[in-house]
């Protein structure tokens, strides 16, 4: 295919092409229309800027509308962003401050070792309470055995 | 953009709230871990979850997995120094006495008395050792989700 080179274009010939009639028209009205468009899209650089009026091509109603929904949208965003800072925040400043809840192991093993240790001497100390508590409920009950059994005779 | 926002806020609300109510063992003796001739140890639930998975505990007469898997936290508090005995002691007292512990056992030999405690929260419950031996005193916190009934299962032999 044959190549043009834009510098051997004769702008007088080109001028001489007819354009066709309300063409020019046309595409002004469709660069407006676009131009109000890309201004309804944008953000604004300031609250209370970018409002569309219907003087400058858009609708009231629905420019308000997109700037409400963009509004609530910043305030949340914004209560994110604090909530977001603040939690991490009082995360690490409370964390270094409680060594009590911070694991003393760090090997998972070490540290069941020393959990079935307290468990062990939780569980003996529990049997040696119940042997105790068994030994006494036996000396109760021949205690009333004998009783029981004086009683019989004297009866 | 919106969905991401969201989510970050619900994972921060999460994180607030999870620092908050991290604390599952008995606060009053995390004091005990800074101070000096006092042995602190404390074993937190992600790590008995870890132990849990890495090893098969064995303890006589004991359901261990069951038991691993409804505690929480463990502190142990051990101190030789004659202040800090007499700290733990009251401070033992003053817990039992406010939180409405439940005295279990109390198992006095000629060397060491053995104070066991129980206390039934709605969300926790705690079982507190205290061990007073002539030269040592130890308490063993086990904050879980426990019941009477799994305590009673430990005593079977």
């Amino acid at each position: 295919m044959e190549r043009l080179n834009i510098n051997e274009l004769n702008i007088k010939e080109l001028e001489q092409i007819p354009i066709p009639e309300g063409l020019e028209e046309r595409l002004s009205a469709k660069i407006d229309e676009w131009d109000a468009a890309s201004r309804t899209v944008a953000i604004p650089s300031t609250p209370h800027r970018g409002f569309l009026s219907p003087d400058n091509g858009g609708t009231e109603g629905g420019a308000k509308t997109i700037e409400a929904g963009r509004g609530s949208w910043r305030a949340f965003a914004l209560a994110a962003s604090f909530i977001l800072v603040c939690g991490i925040g009082l995360y690490f400043a409370l964390a270094p401050t409680n060594k009590g809840t911070i694991d003393t192991y760090d090997d998972p093993q070490l540290a069941c070792q020393e959990a079935e240790n307290a468990l062990q001497l939780l569980a003996t100390n529990l049997n040696k309470g119940m042997a105790q508590y068994e030994a006494v409920n036996a000396k109760s009950r021949q205690a009333e055995e004998i009783l029981n059994k004086q009683l019989t005779k004297l009866n | 953009m919106r969905k991401i926002f969201s989510r970050t806020l619900i994972c921060t609300l999460i994180m607030l709230l999870s620092s908050l109510t991290a604390n599952a063992q008995v606060e009053e003796f995390e004091k005990y871990s800074d101070m000096k001739n006092v042995t602190y140890v404390y074993i937190s639930k992600a790590m008995l979850t870890l132990a849990k998975g890495l090893t098969a505990p064995s303890v006589p007469g004991m359901d261990m997995k069951n038991a691993f898997g409804k505690l929480n936290a463990i502190q142990i508090i051990t101190t030789e120094s004659k202040a800090a005995r007499a700290k733990l002691k009251a401070e033992v007292a003053d817990v039992v006495k406010r939180d409405k512990y439940e005295m279990l056992m109390q198992v006095d030999e000629d060397d060491s008395k053995v104070r066991i405690y129980f206390k039934d929260g709605k969300k926790q419950s705690v079982i507190l050792m205290s061990t007073d031996e002539s030269n040592e005193t130890s308490v063993i916190a086990f904050s879980g989700t426990f019941k009477i009934e799994d305590i009673q299962k430990m005593t079977e032999k």
